[in-house]
């Protein structure tokens, strides 16, 4: 299992787009979390008299937002709530989709029926419109975000793991185990979610990469994280407003990190789908 | 004695303002003439100041018909068509629809710097007080429904008794003022009717606060108490008043059969409803059986909602609306608007713009009552900076109940001066030394509760977490930073306040007077001021707002002293009682006064002719004409 687990890695790393990837999420991480040890901006009190000077000026190498506060600052705040939302509504996601989909794979006939008739239904809502509902509902925070954006995008990775698990749950050494007494959790905890890991992990990636993008819609529409709060899609949808002011500085830079966040996790995941792969292969 | 005049209509607005030279020229001269009214009898008065506006006919050059699109305020939209005003349906929008269908009793225009009684856009022809001003008679001039029935003092009586059975319903209603200032209406003629009130009035806020709220009804139509009913005299019992109220209300929230439901195509109005969709898009048709003296030029008028100012500019950019408005934002672009064939103006307001405090609110309510935090709240708030910053100029400061600019004769020196400049330390000391120390998150928690010199005050719990809520209208950019900003100040002083955001409708609908005992009173904040919350009548009486009995005193503000000087202003004929009012509420802050905003910064076409930006905020859009070539 070892060597498997090295070959992995090496092939990911032989990816040369999915290192890229890597190395982008890690610089990005480091700038959002580490940046504001070195650099320090005030994000909670607004400074409007210094409100929109161009990047360069009065000490900002990015400029100030419309109400004073530094693009620079702000970026990484923004980023922070965004990777932390991302990253972390997509693993809910992925655990909730995987546990169902395991749940149902494995156990077949009706409830199998039951809970993928669930699936359906819940996917033929737009999961905008759900986030819409919900973002008047609630007070949005860095919590409900996750919770929300979790609940709504567990779906497709319940369908691929319980179509992992139809398979797994036939495996002689699933069947073997049962016919010694295991219990269903036993089989699911033990055999069928950890065989399924590759499209788990793969999937997880792309989970993250949608579950940024989703924060960003949604705090496009203004229902992200508030005040004095950010996230890149908030900074983004505020910028809009100045679009013909020529205040490139509130768009491009969020913008672009946007743009970045989700390129790096969707390569990461291409790396590691053919990573996976290669290693099936070998066997 | 004569007194031809009247003067305005009160409001309840989503509009803006700001105090631009040619509108404070405009203003200035609203004040001074305002002034000159109330120093002199109302004959004299007549004579003076009230004159009917000049008639802009079609200029030559002109084509009749056509259709212009017209930009709705940013995520408000007309909702209500009924004129008998219920609350959450007072928004600036509507009556601008409804003066266009229903014609009201009296219209005053200010377009032109003095204020004057606008006869064409009115059904009273003449307004004549005796009796030592207690008894008002009212000539009618001769109109017709589309139906074909006369316009009669019957149509105004049935509004009378509708509101008079329904004043509680009334959004317009202050606890005894018009109807209940109304001892006895006698119909004279088809075309006159005589009120005789209870008590001498001031003509000036009579004519100009109270009649301007009347709309001559279609009674032979709409004297029924449900669908489909007989027509019948119902309204002559407020058993029957009420059931017709119900009914036409009812009618009223149906807001998708407003295009179509027959009780609304009896109208008077130059204008009818064409389409009205529940997005808010409405089309004026030119009425082909007006038959006054004010018909529309145009064929239609577009009114097109958008939900937010940047996507309204991006369709004024694009050409794609003959009046529009222009985001304080991009202001920049004014060239780039005149290079494409618009005039780009403000249109300021005869207004105040404030947030109200809820002092109903089972939280915060009792703490709001207290003065001192308020006056800690408003010494926090940096209105200056916010108006130049946030605003981008096009906004000033205000620190009382009446007009703060231009100054007029109703404006105290204490308002004027501004009793709470921008003082953060002050504020914050004050708060400590009522007994509010901050908590771990730096938000203030009174430690000391009771009612002594040093301590919370009256009601004030141990414990209770000085942490407000607002509800603020959305869809502009501009009112978001103000939020943001005022968040940023009042945390300064430990006082926390977060916003939401919703449609001005939703705002307006949820700021509802309450006890606290009911769900509906969990609101602690509320702010619908992005186009300015209060636009006056002439007389900038505040009692409506302020007054206990107040039909718009959303935050149940009550303060004996003031209800007194509300009613001395609406008999005295003096200034000075409206500056003792303004002095006085200056100090008391019964709400969160804030920077004003210009109603809009219009962008209209040049082929657009006849608009005028009337600072009291109506509209004659019978007038507008668009221009050969």
């Amino acid at each position: 299992m070892s060597v498997g687990r090295d070959t992995v890695v090496r092939r990911f790393l032989r990816h040369r787009l999915g290192t890229a990837g890597l190395v982008v999420i890690a610089l990005l991480f480091a700038f959002c979390f580490l940046g504001p040890l070195v650099y320090h901006a005030d994000q909670t009190q607004t400074s409007i008299l210094a409100a929109n000077p161009a990047p360069g000026t009065q000490g900002h190498p990015l400029g100030t937002t419309d109400v004073g506060f530094d693009e620079l600052g702000r970026l990484m705040v923004g980023g922070r709530a965004s990777l932390e939302i991302g990253l972390a509504a997509g693993l809910l996601a992925t655990a909730i989709g995987t546990l169902w989909g395991a749940v149902a794979g494995y156990a077949g006939g009706w409830l199998d029926a039951v809970m993928m008739r669930v699936v359906d239904t819940w996917i033929a809502i737009p999961a905008l419109f759900l986030l819409l509902v919900a973002g008047t509902i609630l007070r949005p925070t860095v919590g409900a975000l996750i919770v929300v954006i979790g609940v709504v995008s567990w779906l497709v990775p319940a369908r691929l793991v319980r179509a992992e698990s139809l398979t797994l749950s036939n495996r002689e050494y699933v069947l073997t185990m049962k016919a010694l007494g295991g219990s269903g959790a036993r089989a699911i905890g033990r055999h069928i979610v950890p065989n399924a890991i590759g499209t788990v992990v793969l999937n997880a990636t792309f989970q993250v990469a949608d579950a940024i993008l989703l924060v960003a819609y949604v705090s496009f529409l203004g229902l992200g994280v508030p005040f004095p709060g950010t996230d890149w899609g908030g900074m983004l949808s505020n910028g809009i407003s100045y679009t013909y002011d020529g205040y490139w500085w509130m768009i491009v830079p969020p913008g672009v990190a946007i743009v970045l966040v989700v390129f790096a996790f969707n390569v990461i995941g291409d790396a590691l789908r053919d990573a996976f792969e290669l290693r099936l292969e070998g066997r | 004695m004569n007194f031809e005049m009247p003067i305005v209509r009160r409001g309840m607005l989503a509009r803006r303002v700001r105090p631009a030279p040619v509108a404070a020229s405009v203003l200035a001269t609203l004040g001074a003439g305002a002034l000159l009214i109330s120093g002199l009898s109302p004959a004299s008065a007549a004579a003076t100041a009230y004159r009917s506006a000049p008639h802009q006919s079609t200029a030559r050059g002109a084509k009749g018909g056509g259709t212009v699109t017209f930009a709705e305020p940013p995520n408000a939209t007309p909702n209500a068509i009924f004129p008998i005003a219920t609350a959450g349906n007072t928004a600036a929008h509507n009556s601008a629809i409804q003066a266009e269908l229903y014609v009201p009793l009296t219209f005053y225009d200010a377009t032109s710097g003095k204020l004057a009684f606008d006869a064409r856009a009115s059904v009273a022809k003449s307004i004549v007080y005796s009796n030592g001003d207690k008894t008002v008679t009212v000539t009618l001039q001769k109109l017709k429904w589309s139906d074909g029935s006369p316009v009669t003092s019957g149509g105004v009586e049935f509004f009378y008794n509708l509101v008079k059975a329904n004043k509680a319903k009334w959004a317009n209603y202050v606890g005894g003022q018009f109807p209940d200032n109304v001892a006895s209406f006698t119909i004279l003629s088809p075309s006159s009717f005589r009120l005789a009130l209870t008590s001498t009035v001031n003509p000036l806020w009579f004519s100009g606060n109270e009649l301007s709220l009347v709309t001559p009804l279609p009674q032979q139509a709409w004297d029924v108490e449900s669908s489909g009913g007989k027509v019948g005299n119902y309204d002559t019992t407020t058993a029957g008043a009420k059931a017709v109220f119900n009914y036409l209300n009812g009618q009223d929230n149906h807001l998708a059969t407003f295009g179509t439901n027959k009780v609304w195509k009896v109208t008077d109005g130059p204008f009818t409803i064409g389409s009205w969709t529940t997005s808010g898009a409405v089309t004026l048709d030119k009425s082909r059986t007006y038959d006054g003296s004010d018909a529309a030029h145009l064929s239609s008028v577009q009114l097109l909602p958008f939900a937010s100012a940047d996507a309204e500019f991006n369709v004024l950019r694009a050409g794609g609306l003959d009046y529009g408005y222009v985001p304080t934002s991009d202001l920049s672009q004014s060239g780039y608007l005149k290079s494409k064939g618009y005039t780009v103006k403000p249109w300021n307001g005869w207004a105040i713009n404030y947030a109200p405090y809820n002092f109903n609110n089972p939280t915060l309510g009792a703490t709001l009552k207290q003065l001192y935090v308020r006056q800690a709240i408003q010494m926090a708030i940096n209105q200056p900076e916010i108006a130049k910053a946030v605003w981008q100029g096009e906004a000033a400061p205000v620190y009382g109940p009446v007009p703060q600019s231009p100054p007029s004769a109703f404006l105290s020196a204490t308002q004027k001066k501004n009793p709470y400049p921008f003082d953060p330390a002050k504020g914050k000391k004050l708060l400590e030394s009522h007994g509010w120390r901050p908590d771990s998150s730096g938000i203030m928690t009174c430690k000391s509760a009771g009612s002594g010199a040093s301590q919370c005050g009256s009601g004030v719990k141990a414990g209770t977490v000085l942490d407000m809520h607002t509800l603020s209208e959305s869809g502009s950019t501009q009112t978001t930073n103000q939020m943001e900003v005022m968040q940023s100040e009042l945390s300064s002083i430990g006082v926390g306040f977060q916003a939401s955001y919703a449609p001005l409708n939703t705002v307006l609908s949820e700021t509802a007077q309450c006890k606290p005992t009911q769900a509906s009173c969990s609101w602690q904040l509320s702010f619908f001021g992005t186009q300015g919350s209060w636009y006056f009548s002439p007389s900038p009486n505040g009692d409506p707002l302020f007054a206990t009995t107040g039909s718009a005193n959303f935050g149940s503000y009550s303060n004996p002293t003031a209800d007194k000087l509300a009613v001395a202003a609406t008999t005295s004929a003096n200034p000075a009682a409206l500056r003792a009012w303004s002095s006085y509420l200056a100090v008391q802050l019964p709400a969160m006064w804030l920077p004003l905003p210009a109603y809009q910064v219009s962008a209209i076409k040049d082929t657009l002719k006849g608009v005028s930006q009337d600072p009291l905020a109506g509209q004659t859009i019978q007038r507008w004409y668009l221009a050969n070539g």
